[in-house]
């Protein structure tokens, strides 16, 4: 099918005839998602529970787990066609919850060219797969994680922590110096401009995380410790007030024109919850497609779906993680209404049917395929309709 | 706040439908929801793919008032921006439009919102109530913070009816009697005499009040 992203299979399993029964990835498992089955005393997974996270296929041992997603080899093709494409060997690895544009992880870690390597969770990120790096010629390794209360997966980023104190002791061991890996921690927060509220409350409202007060004439303050970065303040502010770092709004529109420039007509611009799916890491994906990352379905804002579809853009699909994934207190509902809301008054205008909202989980990569299939299907018949 | 819903979109591309060069004023006072630049700039997209869907090519320019009721505010604000424009679309209350057609008597003045009352948000139910509606006279303080003008459904000063059943009015069954809340909330309060004084006829003239110079 030309518009997979996903090459479909079970998105995380554990095989039987590697584990060694350790239950390592059972206690590391954010989500309880592995339990022990006591009688037979093999580890079980429910994929139901799983987010894949890829937190125990990093930590197998017998590595005896697999996924579909970033595993080791995909990530050593990866690197070895970037050390070429980037002429560099500087290894970035970033969280995709905690990374700035690249220009900001030049200046953070003062290295001018590098391989740029996001992944959904640093966490992933086997003690392996850094010394494969090392093997292959990448000198400089830095990682860049989510500050460990800001993990959307809870153990991910601390784990990271752990792992990479420990390689640096070993390959300082080896040789290699006292600090091989760099790793800083990074977390993108809420900007308020003070200059432009209007001390409506909105946000104060809808923080599912109690961030912003309103309790002075000088307009809102944000306790950044508590803001988790899922930017539902910002489409909820009427006054354009509030700002998302590295989401910012102007950022998020300057992608749109491009995108749908390299696109093939039925356009369907995808606007995803980074954590609904996972795109491939050779970033290919059909002429049809193109995807723009959000940090939570929350940040979705009108103003770029209607930019998208001012622009050309035949079909919108907003896409959520699935409710119980939801690694921000349900924001995903949050856009739902919004959706909702915004589709009723396209269809005032003629424009229903050419947004779609849903959620979707990476354990079910064949669900994100189906609704792909079937908007595209909608997107094409209004499109035939249009013609006749 | 001023509780005002957004007009249907087809009425509004009818209302511009004359006119290119359009301004959009957002309102960042009391309306809810908000009517601010946001609104405006949505407002702004849709009416464009709409006109694109109607072979009109509109031009907008948005911004946003303190607040659209205060001659001075947006008088500043709107001035600026009001060259070239053929038309004005405001996202205030009714008050909005009409300080804006005043302002700009040559140039037509419309309306995007339709609006409702003056309400109370209860933000965690997501609902927004018309519990008074500027009859110019309060009673509040004789009946316990419940405004029977507004809520009782016959506008009784000196109730209750007699209508209600199980508390509920006999007009609309999903409604509360307001009598009944008043009189609980005086009776917690120790004030029951409150009930027993006589409230005479309102002064109607008081809806005719006007800020003199």
């Amino acid at each position: 099918m030309t518009e997979a992203i996903t090459g479909g299979g079970v998105a995380v399993k554990i095989n039987e005839e590697y584990c060694s029964r350790c239950s390592i990835c059972r206690s590391l498992c954010p989500f309880e998602a592995i339990t022990k089955d006591a009688e037979a005393g093999k580890v079980v997974l429910d994929i139901e529970k799983c987010q894949v996270c890829g937190i125990c296929y990093s930590a197998c041992p017998a590595r005896a787990i697999d996924t579909i997603y970033y595993d080791l080899d995909s990530l050593i093709n990866y690197l070895k066609k970037a050390k070429s494409k980037y002429g560099s060997q500087a290894l970035i690895i970033m969280c995709k919850g905690s990374a700035p544009d690249f220009a900001e992880v030049e200046g953070l870690f003062g290295v001018s060219n590098f391989i740029p390597l996001s992944v959904p969770c640093v966490g992933r990120i086997s003690d392996e797969m850094f010394l494969k790096a090392i093997e292959m010629g990448i000198s400089e390794i830095y990682v860049l994680a989510c500050d460990e209360d800001y993990c959307r997966f809870e153990r991910g980023s601390p784990l990271a922590g752990r792992r990479i104190l420990a390689l640096n002791r070993l390959l300082e061991q080896l040789g290699y110096g006292k600090e091989a890996i760099t790793l800083k921690r990074n977390s993108l927060k809420v900007k308020v401009d003070k200059d432009l509220c209007i001390s409506c409350g909105n946000c104060v409202f809808y923080c599912p995380y109690h961030a912003p007060r309103l309790e002075s004439e000088e307009g809102i303050s944000v306790d950044l410790d508590a803001c988790k970065g899922c930017g539902l303040c910002i489409v909820m502010c009427p006054a354009f007030a509030l700002e998302l770092e590295n989401w910012e709004r102007e950022r998020i529109s300057a992608l749109i024109p491009g995108l749908l420039a390299e696109m093939k007509p039925p356009k369907l611009l995808v606007f995803r919850c980074q954590w609904a799916f996972f795109p491939p890491l050779d970033g290919k994906l059909s002429p049809n497609i193109r995807v723009i990352d959000l940090p939570c379905a929350a940040r979705v804002d009108t103003i770029h779906i209607l930019g998208a579809l001012q622009k050309g853009a035949d079909g919108v699909l907003v896409v959520a993680c699935s409710e119980d994934d939801c690694k921000q207190e349900k924001a995903g509902g949050k856009a739902q209404r919004l959706v909702a809301k915004l589709n009723e008054r396209l269809s005032q205008i003629g424009f229903q049917d050419r947004l779609h909202f849903c959620s979707i989980a990476p354990r079910d990569p064949e669900q994100w395929d189906k609704e792909l299939r079937q908007f595209r299907q909608k997107i094409e018949a209004i499109s035939e309709g249009k013609r006749k | 706040m001023i509780v005002t819903a957004l007009k249907p979109l087809d009425e509004i591309l009818e209302l511009i439908s004359p006119y290119s060069h359009i301004l959009i004023a957002g309102c960042d006072g009391c309306t809810q929801p908000p009517r601010g630049i946001r609104e405006a700039r949505t407002l702004s997209q849709l009416l464009e793919l709409g006109g694109k869907r109607r072979g009109k090519d509109f031009k907008f320019k948005v911004t946003t008032v303190v607040k659209q009721c205060d001659s001075v505010l947006t008088a500043s604000a709107l001035k600026p921006q009001i060259e070239g424009v053929e038309a004005v679309l405001s996202l205030a209350c009714g008050i909005g439009p009409q300080m804006a057609a005043e302002l700009f008597p040559d140039i037509p003045v419309l309306p995007a919102q339709n609006t409702h009352f003056m309400g109370e948000e209860k933000r965690e139910e997501g609902i927004l109530l018309e519990n008074c509606s500027a009859c110019g006279d309060c009673i509040l303080a004789l009946t316990g913070g419940i405004c029977p003008v507004t809520r009782c459904a016959k506008g009784l000063l000196n109730g209750a009816c007699g209508g209600a059943r199980n508390g509920k009015c006999e007009m609309n069954p999903e409604r509360d009697c307001t009598w009944e809340l008043i009189f609980e909330r005086l009776e917690r309060l120790g004030k029951l005499d409150n009930i027993k004084e006589f409230r005479p006829p309102r002064n109607y003239q008081a809806k005719a009040w006007r800020l003199t110079p």
